[in-house]
């Protein structure tokens, strides 16, 4: 057997596993169910779910509602019997998803000419003329509504954006922005546990953010009766969906 | 509760109820009810024979039909009369039709005046004393007595209550659904009962209703989804001025 340089035996290294990036895997794995397919907890009957999902997906059949995030730039097209060409543009990134089914909204804000202004639009309403992502992209919270008490730097975004050219495979990316906020008061105490913001520089001295850890509710993660499981019914809806799309 | 929009772009709200295995139980005559016109028996949703009374399960047994949680009354003129047995589907209903809708509402249990009756209360400080939701005075001093009637706390809710006027805006002849405009009384998934509007601006509404009730192995084959006029169907391409 072989003999080092110090006269000692070596001792066996195995050669390096070989790895195997599986790009196809990769490709299949990533796939996006829209929050809004997802029904909630309740005793509703599931029926009401599935002839909702019928109609959403009938609706997207003819009109195609794209992938975005809370934290993507959006532009929307919405008929207007009052505007001059019958049609209105807002360009905005959107801040909050809510609504389940038929009534899904999404919240897009901007700052025109120093003044804030965000939209709520629903998802399925026959008026919208065409949804465009100009920048897909997640950000570090689900819910961006503290960009009301933030500087408006951060909200602004340019009304002629070009659309950020991205390639399909490639995982979403995800901003790790801090966003820096005007002195407080602010419409809700950000800090607190409770809204759980991971994306907000905090510039509050230590004894305040001591404080606020006070209404922290620690208990909440291991409560079983709010866990909601929704893996399988996730499954189910998706292929329904891809097989109705 | 789920959203419908018109052609025009408007929203409005639809309730969706389901026509669960109805069937007609007995035919009662004008004499024998000693009303003014002949009354239909009508059984709801199927539930166990267990629960159900000798007398009840008798009136199951000679219409040849499964025992129901519901039985309703409904006056019926003498050329709408339908035999026994028969199973009455959503179809029964068509788009642009004005219904009225009565079920139990929500029980909320003894409640105080407050919320039974929408009373003010008094302040909550300036020196009130134990009073804040209580109802005050409850009659007068001529009066000497207190009114029949009078507005008290007691028991709220779990009583029959009736919408008015509610339109049909789509009927789903698979599943038997009905969506009828607006909101309509009772929690989700509670029983209710569905008539042809008595409102007088409604009378003349139902064009060419399915007389006297839709028959499913009749000639007529409808299509899955009917739709009122008005409606934006999820088919069209978007809405434009």
């Amino acid at each position: 057997c072989r003999v080092s340089s110090d006269g000692k035996p070596e001792k066996f290294q195995p050669p390096p596993k070989p790895v195997i990036i599986d790009r196809q895997k990769q490709r299949e794995e990533r796939r996006f169910l829209s929050p809004e397919f997802i029904p909630p907890r309740g005793r509703t009957d599931p029926l009401k779910f599935y002839i909702e999902r019928k109609d959403m997906i009938q609706r997207r059949k003819v009109f195609n509602i794209p992938e975005f995030y809370v934290g993507s730039v959006l532009a929307v097209t919405t008929a207007d019997p009052y505007a001059n060409e019958k049609a209105s543009r807002f360009v905005g990134i959107c801040i909050q998803r809510g609504g389940k089914g038929l009534g899904a909204t999404f919240v897009l804000r901007n700052v025109i000419e120093d003044q804030g202004v965000e939209m709520c639009y629903e998802l399925y309403n026959p008026r919208i003329q065409a949804i465009e992502v100009l920048k897909l992209e997640k950000r570090l919270d689900d819910n961006l509504m503290y960009l009301r008490d933030a500087l408006p730097e951060y909200s602004t975004f340019d009304v002629n954006m070009k659309p950020v050219s991205r390639l399909d495979h490639e995982e979403v990316p995800v901003n790790k922005l801090q966003v820096r906020m005007k002195p407080k008061p602010w419409s809700k105490r950000w800090e607190r546990p409770k809204y759980n913001i991971k994306g907000i520089k905090f510039d509050l001295p230590e004894k305040k953010m001591k404080e606020a850890q006070k209404w922290s509710q620690p208990w909440l993660e291991f409560d079983m009766l709010r866990e909601y499981d929704t893996s399988k019914l996730e499954d189910k809806i998706w292929k329904e969906v891809s097989e109705g799309l | 509760m789920m959203p419908i929009w018109t052609k025009s772009g408007e929203k409005h709200a639809v309730t969706l109820l389901k026509v669960q295995d109805c069937h007609v139980l007995r035919y009662i005559s004008k004499e024998e009810s000693g009303g003014k016109t002949s009354k239909l028996l009508v059984g709801g949703k199927n539930a166990s024979p267990f629960s159900k009374s000798e007398s009840a399960m008798e009136i199951f047994k000679e219409a040849g039909v499964p025992p129901k949680q519901k039985v309703t009354m409904f006056n019926v003129t003498d050329d709408a009369i339908i035999k026994p047995g028969t199973p009455l589907y959503a179809a029964h209903f068509r788009p642009g039709q004005f219904v009225d809708v009565t079920a139990k509402t929500i029980g909320k249990g003894f409640q105080g005046v407050m919320k039974r009756w929408g009373f003010k209360g008094q302040p909550a400080s300036h020196g009130q004393t134990k009073t804040h939701r209580r109802p005050g005075a409850i009659s007068t001093n001529k009066a000497a007595k207190v009114y029949r009637g009078k507005k008290m706390p007691g028991k709220m809710g779990n009583i029959y209550r009736t919408s008015f006027g509610l339109k049909v805006w789509r009927i789903n002849t698979k599943h038997d659904i009905i969506y009828v405009n607006g909101s309509v009384p009772g929690h989700t998934n509670c029983l209710v009962k569905v008539k042809d509007s008595k409102l007088p601006t409604y009378k003349d509404c139902n064009k060419n209703p399915p007389f006297p009730t839709f028959f499913a192995d009749g000639d007529e084959k409808l299509p899955e989804d009917l739709y009122d006029d008005e409606i934006f169907q999820f088919t069209d391409p978007s809405v434009t001025y």
